[in-house]
């Protein structure tokens, strides 16, 4: 009898333990957010890339990582929820917008992310941030770079990236500091030596505006264009557009292309033997690893705007330290794309730490308080801080250039802003033999 | 009156396809209601939309022969119309939906007209290469947005007259009625006396010819029957994606994966592309969506797309529809 | 004189895209059949030359024999193991089942080699350029032409002067007849794929030179084949020759008489759509094509 009611008292604590058990044990909780990159089709290249770096940090704030000089690291979890775990879910969108809603639509109702991140693609934000705006679920935008994203009055959208209004005006003082004498390495320059400005931008939404923020910044440092043209990037040729920029006889050469187009266009522009001062190259293509891959010493003098250089590592202890978990997991460099995505998910993690919850107007708030300290960043950033628009307002880009070292290696050098550089610049553009 | 009667009169068909019907629609009705998640919704309302290009693309392709392959113009001309007249003028969706068949009509008219002087595979590639062109021109022409598109502003509150819900659900009825108007009119449309006419151009246009069919004309009215549909369809997309771009609704892939799903399923039939939406469009979205997160097998899904493109096409000419009546028939 | 400079180029370029076509033509003309995996050839053919000079460290035009008998093979492997079986069905039909090669050939790429760019940077000819007088060129692109005018040129001959040329060309005008006078249709068809293949893989070893392979590469340059090939009518030698040029010279003409105006809609980006609708208004007209007869 006694032993009845033993046994009895035991079957239920058991069956009790059993109910009560999973939230105990699921202190270890996780907070699901769901990231679209292009993981297949044309842009795939950089869609892995973006993918691994997110990844990186992801295990860099869930697990408790010596060696990197950042509170983030040795949180374990986010502190204010318990210790919960970030876990990414990640989605293919294949550089197609509607496949990217569609996708977001999934990442939002079935797997019950609390927020979004990604697209790469500005096309593809467009409409994944139309589907947050609707379900009233936060997304970080971390690298999509046209300044409309963030004109469109989202409640519920931030960019922690600069766009590219902020880049070309970066390239326009560049070409300003030349002209005075505040380039590492170069004398001052007459203006008329740069006077001569042409640009060649792919036709898609992100290169014809930045065809159009060129322009306007041209009239407002004093540049004069000769020749702008958008150009369709999935053609079999490019010669008629390289003989129209060349025959302009320029001075300075602006470019903003993708990958493929723009090794063709290097190396059409290399078979005429175009020569001019100044060659800069908008980002994207321009700065991959497999741009330097593909072309080699044919790089060498190149101008590219990015927004982390391997190098800064000389000035930023912490971005060394990233960066060299990231290339011990994966054989290359940060670029300025992937460190991107790293800061993109360290501003999630401290959204949500900050809201200490996982509900949307919480971290709504928290988003809209943000304020990381330029510590905590693997960028040269001042910090990150969201204006009314949602734009961070603290970033900033950098201008790297390819440089050939003794060794016949290829180095991105930061070239500005002024302060970080890290060589001398060449100049003028040596051109290829 | 006849007309109308002879829309929902299916009992030409045999008894099994009658039923299947009736299974269909009770599961296209009750579907939103089976407690599928979202993914499985949008796949569905995808499943629907190209099951109505389908459709348009089958009156030219499928029961007049002719080879299409230029069918997005219309679906950009019809979003184009929807999101433009929306954005300038804020007119409803009910009003400008209408302007953009009427456009898509007209264009499709003043193109058709040169169009069908061309037979066979030139006929082919001139619809390609006028699709190329709206297209290029869409591109880069700064009214439209050129490039960078044209985004729909979003509503806070469900707006019946502009077609703006946050739900997918109202979307996905909205989409199943266009399916079904597209159904009827489809079953009216093959025994109308255009539908007779086609088919008789597809066996022999020279015997069709000698009857004193207007063969230039009845190609030209299926084609525009045919552009009228897809313009609709891609109304839909600019409310439903609030974001159209010259790449998203023009492309070259979107015309080959509206012909393609008709000739899977089986093209001049009434269920042939119904059949290969439902084959081809989950297929594409689950596969794709599931393989995208596993590295080292992007390309996969499309293997086997292809693979079943290829066994289908050198089985059965006629598409999977073919194969199900080759069975029957064997069968019975 | 940029006037002229732009016409030479467009004829470089016209070579090559006329040399790519003429395997779609061939076929096209023997067997009525559009070749949609054209364009994958191609593709295929890049990748045989890329392969080939990076492993065995060859220069990348030693590599043309390979990238032709590559061609060659993929092109009697399609027609047996697929193309014999459409034969069967409808235009339709056959447009279809090649829809589903290129489709295949494409991932089965995409899957082997990855979706990177890959551009070959080792070559004799490859960074150079010539120039005579003012004008410069490209050595790469100067071979190119040059040889896709001799391969072009051997073809012409194949097909006028050999035995199997000529029933070739027999079958192509007229099947049956030519089935009576005892030409075997099955074999005269896997001729003209084995051709088809063959020239194609020369184009793609020849524009690998200068040329980036990735996967979906072979769309680019497909559509322009199909229009010269249906510019120069289907089944002629000559019409997809000067169509070929055609399309070249436009392409690079075109925008120099755009810059001169400064509108949105005669920049370089039109280049392409300048073609296309050349092709629609030529063809409206004269719906055979400029070289082809009525049938």
């Amino acid at each position: 009898m006694k032993y009845r009611k033993t046994a009895l008292f035991f079957i239920v604590l058991f069956l009790a333990l059993l109910f009560v058990a999973p939230p105990l044990f699921a202190q270890e909780k996780e907070i699901r957010i769901g990231v679209l990159y292009p993981l297949s089709g044309a842009a795939a290249t950089i869609g892995r890339d973006l993918q691994r770096a997110a990844e990186l940090t992801a295990d860099i704030i869930n697990n408790k990582t010596p060696g990197v000089d950042i509170p983030m690291a040795q949180w374990g979890g986010i502190p204010n929820l318990g210790g919960a775990k970030i876990k990414l879910i990640f989605a293919d969108h294949r550089g197609e917008p509607d496949r990217g809603a569609d996708l977001a639509k999934r990442l939002i109702l079935d797997d019950k992310v609390v927020g979004l991140m990604g697209a790469y693609h500005s096309s593809v934000t467009k409409t994944v941030s139309a589907v947050a705006e609707r379900y009233g679920i936060p997304m970080i935008n971390d690298s999509s770079t046209s300044p409309e994203l963030t004109r469109r009055g989202l409640k519920w959208f931030w960019r922690t990236t600069p766009h590219d209004e902020f880049f070309n005006k970066d390239l326009f003082e560049l070409l300003k500091g030349l002209t005075e004498g505040k380039v590492k390495g170069v004398k001052a320059i007459p203006k008329d030596q740069l006077k001569n400005v042409v640009y060649a931008c792919e036709n898609t939404e992100w290169g014809s505006s930045v065809a159009k923020s060129i322009e306007s910044y041209a009239k407002e440092y004093g540049f004069n264009i000769t020749k702008g043209i958008l150009y369709n990037a999935n053609s079999p040729d490019l010669t008629s557009e390289a003989k129209a920029l060349v025959s302009a006889k320029p001075d300075v050469m602006l470019f903003a292309s993708y990958l493929s187009d723009s090794l063709l266009m290097i190396r059409t522009l290399k078979g005429m033997r175009a020569s001019t001062n100044f060659f800069w190259g908008q980002d994207a293509g321009f700065e991959m690893a497999d741009f330097v891959k593909t072309l080699g010493t044919d790089t060498n003098g190149v101008l590219t705007r990015t927004v982390f250089i391997a190098k800064i590592t000389k000035v930023k202890k912490v971005a060394g330290q990233v960066n060299a978990l990231y290339k011990k997991k994966y054989g290359d460099d940060l670029t300025g794309a992937t460190a991107r995505s790293v800061v993109g998910v360290q501003a999630w993690a401290y959204a949500l730490n900050q809201a200490g919850s996982t509900d949307p107007k919480a971290i709504q708030k928290a988003c809209n308080e943000m304020n990381i300290p330029a510590n905590d960043l693997v960028m040269p950033w001042a910090g990150v801080k969201f204006d009314a628009t949602g734009q961070n307002i603290l970033g900033r880009g950098l201008i790297g250039q390819y440089q050939k070292t003794k060794d016949g290696k290829i180095d991105l050098e930061i070239i500005y802003p002024f302060e970080l550089a890290t060589a001398n610049m060449i100049y003028p553009f040596p051109g290829w033999k | 009156m006849e007309k109308l009667k002879d829309a929902f009169d299916f009992r030409d068909f045999s008894r099994a396809e009658q039923i299947g019907l009736i299974i269909f629609s009770i599961f296209l009705f009750l579907f939103p209601w089976l407690g599928a998640g979202s993914f499985v919704k949008a796949v569905m309302i995808q499943f629907l939309l190209f099951s109505l290009f389908g459709m348009g693309w089958n009156t030219i392709g499928g029961y007049g022969g002719q080879v299409e392959l230029g069918k997005a113009q219309y679906v950009g001309i019809g979003a184009y119309t929807v999101a433009l007249t929306m954005v300038w003028w804020n007119i409803p969706f009910w009003v400008s939906m209408p302007i953009g068949i009427l456009l898509a009509v007209g264009y499709s008219f003043m193109i058709g007209y040169p169009l069908f002087r061309l037979k066979g595979h030139y006929f082919a590639i001139a619809t390609i290469c006028t699709s190329l062109v709206l297209q290029d021109i869409f591109a880069n022409w700064k009214l439209v947005g050129a490039a960078k598109g044209i985004e729909l502003p979003i509503h806070d509150h469900p707006d019946f007259l502009y077609m703006q819900f946050k739900s997918d659900t109202y979307y996905y009825y909205f989409i199943m009625v266009l399916f079904y108007v597209a159904l009827f009119y489809m079953n009216w449309f093959r025994r109308s006396k255009l539908g007779y006419q086609l088919r008789m151009i597809k066996d022999d246009e020279d015997a069709a010819e000698s009857l004193g069919i207007d063969i230039r004309w009845c190609k030209i009215k299926a084609y525009t029957i045919a552009s009228a549909f897809v313009a609709v369809g891609g109304g839909f997309m600019a409310v439903y994606n609030l974001y159209i771009d010259p790449a998203s609704v023009m492309d070259l892939d979107l015309s080959i994966k509206i012909a393609l799903m008709a000739m899977l399923g089986g093209a001049g039939s009434l269920w042939g592309p119904i059949i290969g939406a439902a084959f081809l469009v989950p297929l594409d979205r689950f596969l794709g969506s599931w393989l995208g997160g596993h590295k080292g097998l992007v390309g996969l899904d499309f293997m086997i797309y292809a693979m079943l493109i290829m066994v289908v096409s050198a089985y059965q000419p006629r598409g999977i529809w073919g194969i199900i009546e080759q069975f029957r028939r064997k069968g019975s | 004189m940029t006037l002229i400079d732009a016409l030479l180029q467009g004829i470089l370029m016209g070579l090559l895209f006329a040399l790519v076509a003429l395997g779609l033509n061939i076929i096209w003309g023997v067997m009525d059949i559009v070749n949609f995996a054209h364009g994958e050839f191609l593709m295929i053919g890049m990748y045989t030359t890329y392969w080939t000079s990076l492993l065995l460290d060859i220069d990348p035009l030693l590599t043309l024999p390979v990238a032709a008998l590559v061609g060659v093979l993929l092109g009697i492997a399609s027609y047996y193991g697929l193309i014999r079986y459409l034969l069967r069905g409808p235009a339709i039909a056959q447009l279809f089942g090649t829809f589903g090669l290129m489709l295949f050939l494409r991932y089965l790429a995409q899957f082997l080699f990855g979706i990177d760019y890959r551009i070959i940077q080792k070559g004799i000819l490859i960074g150079k350029s010539l120039s005579i007088g003012p004008f410069i060129f490209d050595w790469t692109k100067l071979a190119a032409g040059l040889l896709s005018l001799f391969a072009f040129a051997f073809v012409y001959y194949f097909l006028n002067k050999t035995k199997t040329g000529k029933a070739l060309k027999a079958t192509s005008i007229n099947k049956e007849a030519a089935s009576y006078m005892g030409i075997k249709t099955d074999k005269m068809n896997a001729i003209a794929w084995a051709i088809g293949g063959g020239t194609v893989g020369i184009a793609g070893g020849l524009l690998a030179n200068f040329y980036y392979v990735y996967p979906t590469v072979g769309l680019l340059f497909v559509m322009i084949a199909f229009a010269c090939v249906a510019l120069g009518g289907f089944g002629s030698i000559k019409g997809v020759f000067f169509a070929g040029l055609l399309v070249g010279i436009l392409e690079m003409v075109f925008p120099v008489f755009g810059s001169l105006v400064n509108s949105d809609f005669l920049g370089p980006h039109f280049k392409f759509t300048i073609v296309y609708l050349t092709y629609f208004i030529i063809v409206v007209f004269r719906p055979q094509g400029l070289f082809g007869w009525k049938n």
